[in-house]
């Protein structure tokens, strides 16, 4: 008799857990999305609206044009798609380096290579300031995506090399027999099985670098070649803070993260479970 | 032989020369630097030995910092552990909904610091705060309180700080959650054992070893933690509230200008992380062991 009311008890208890959960993730996102599309005097109301009484997209049209929003979302666009092609290109020849090539140290390189993943930017940033000054990289875009590149590298390596090491040699023998040399064995055999890796790599690389702050703010100096992290807290610092124009900032921010993160989340369970992005 | 061990260097050498010049020489370069009182932008630069060193051993400020850091780092890891392990049992039930809140869960620990940081200044506005408004509203207080102000600045960033990152605690620990063997808990069950005691008895021990990297690697992401913290107080201000070892260094070398300061922080930031992990070791690595 006391096991059906024990269970919807448990239910219970799971959807109200599951609905403070989903309130405490998702209500500020929701509250930015309303707030953006608000008019000015709403925006201020009290008591304040949960959805807004008229919507209106002026604050992302003001955005656009009466701010250099446009400007940073095209810098941080280019900066961190070379620093995935960068990165990707780097950390899938070396991986596959230390996965198909016999070396004395190769071991001590790969812990070597984890180490590095331990240093927060914060702990490099004055010497690599004075290192990219010296070496005249000092505003320019290149020097974000060296950086970038850099503190990606330990982990897409080794996540590559996690992928690389799960294709059987097998299969790659078998082409190279074929008569296939080893550059298209690797491209139609290694590459295609080791896909998911290297989609999750990239994506765990375009969040780090569109999301970075630090070195955007110590790198990079003219505000035309400020990426949106700096850029929008530029303009949330400027003046008197137009806050629905700065809750369109965010949601404009937000959507490539999320549109990546909706369309491909299949292929990022084994890189989250391998450590995942650092942050 | 020879050979494909001289094509596995050739392979490796971008990512060396990226990892050496880029992390690698730097580090070594911030030691050096550390020894040396020189201006930010300027080359001129004089040796002090340990002269840096013995100037922040009896600075005020610097030891306030690491208090800072200690409060902020301790409580954001311990909120972010009770929460996202709770969610991660959660998750780990079966109810409808559960794909799209596992989705939505991760979403605060996607964004750029900056947006997180502003959300949450709105929410905690103090005239315009949707926070201040409910909690007047509801008659929990008649003056609401303001977040963003030095009595509660160090609360509102470590509100923000748990909400942006919690979700690597879920992910992680339901990645593991999922891994433990449906018998053990069908075993516990058999003899008796309720919810409490089955989390006490099967879930803690198996997840124990999880939980110690997950601690690990948190206690020095939030120790290290630059953006956070100086986005949401900025320089001036209240930003003496919140001022942590990273803050500060920052400021020693881009704000007043002296580099070799600013190593010097980052050294003993780096001294400091090596202790309390090689101390946390000592204390919980050979529990993990024999579990």
């Amino acid at each position: 008799m006391s096991r059906p009311r024990r269970g919807l008890s448990r239910a219970t208890a799971l959807y109200v857990g599951g609905a403070v959960l989903a309130l405490w993730a998702a209500f500020p996102f929701f509250w930015m999305l309303s707030t953006s599309l608000k008019e000015s005097s709403e925006v201020f109301a009290s008591p304040p609206t949960l959805v807004p009484r008229h919507l209106t997209l002026g604050n992302f049209a003001r955005l656009l044009t009466e701010t250099n929003f446009a400007t940073y979302f095209g810098n941080s666009l280019t900066v961190s798609f070379a620093t995935v092609v960068l990165t990707l290109g780097v950390s899938a020849v070396g991986a596959y380096g230390l996965t198909r090539f016999r070396f004395p140290g190769r071991e001590t390189i790969a812990a070597l290579i984890l180490l590095t993943y331990m240093f927060a930017p914060i702990m490099v940033i004055i010497p690599f300031y004075i290192l990219v000054k010296q070496l005249g990289l000092v505003n320019t875009h290149l020097a974000l995506v060296l950086s970038y590149t850099t503190f990606c590298l330990p982990f897409c390596l080794w996540l590559l090399r996690a992928f690389f090491q799960s294709v059987p040699l097998e299969l790659e023998e078998a082409a190279l027999v074929d008569g296939a040399h080893r550059g298209r064995a690797v491209w139609h055999v290694v590459l295609p099985l080791a896909l998911p890796g290297i989609i999750a790599a990239g994506i765990f690389t375009f969040i780090l670098a569109w999301n970075d702050f630090l070195f955007a703010l110590v790198l990079i100096s003219s505000d035309e070649l400020k990426t949106l992290p700096v850029g929008v807290n530029d303009l949330f610092n400027a003046t008197i803070v137009d806050w629905g124009m700065i809750m369109a900032a965010g949601v404009m921010i937000t959507l490539p993260t999320v549109g990546f993160f909706a369309g491909v989340q299949r292929y990022l369970i084994r890189g989250w479970g391998s450590g995942g992005l650092k942050g | 032989m020879r050979k494909s061990a001289l094509v596995g260097w050739a392979l490796l050498a971008p990512s060396l020369l990226l990892l050496g010049g880029l992390v690698g020489y730097p580090i070594l370069y911030n030691f050096w630097l550390s020894l040396f009182a020189k201006h930010a932008f300027l080359p001129a630069q004089t040796f002090v030995g340990l002269g840096n060193y013995r100037y922040f051993a009896t600075d005020e400020e610097f030891w306030r910092s690491v208090g800072y850091g200690g409060i902020y780092a301790g409580s954001t890891i311990v909120l972010q552990l009770g929460l996202g392990v709770v969610a991660a049992l959660l998750l780990n039930e079966t109810f409808h909904g559960r794909g799209l809140l596992r989705g939505v869960v991760l979403f605060p620990y996607t964004i750029p610091t900056v947006v997180a940081v502003i959300l949450w200044k709105w929410l905690l506005n103090d005239s315009y705060g949707l926070v201040d408004y409910v909690l007047v509203a509801t008659g929990a207080t008649r003056i609401p309180p303001a977040w963003l102000g030095k009595d509660y600045i160090m609360w509102s960033l470590i509100v923000t700080s748990v909400w942006q990152f919690f979700p690597f605690v879920v992910v992680t620990y339901l990645a593991r959650l999922q891994t433990i063997p449906p018998e053990l808990y069908e075993a516990a069950t058999v003899d008796g054992a309720g919810a409490w005691r089955r989390f006490l008895h099967v879930t803690l021990p198996q997840t124990g070893a999880v939980l110690f990297v997950i601690v690990l690697l948190r206690g020095i992401w939030m120790f290290t933690k630059f953006d956070t913290v100086w986005l949401m107080a900025g320089e001036g201000g209240v930003s003496q509230y919140v001022r942590t070892l990273p803050v500060y260094a920052y400021e020693r070398t881009f704000t007043y200008l002296q580099a070799g300061m600013g190593a010097t922080l980052a050294v003993l930031m780096f001294g400091l992380l090596a202790g309390a992990t090689a101390v946390y070791f000592g204390l919980f690595r050979e529990e993990e062991i024999v579990s």
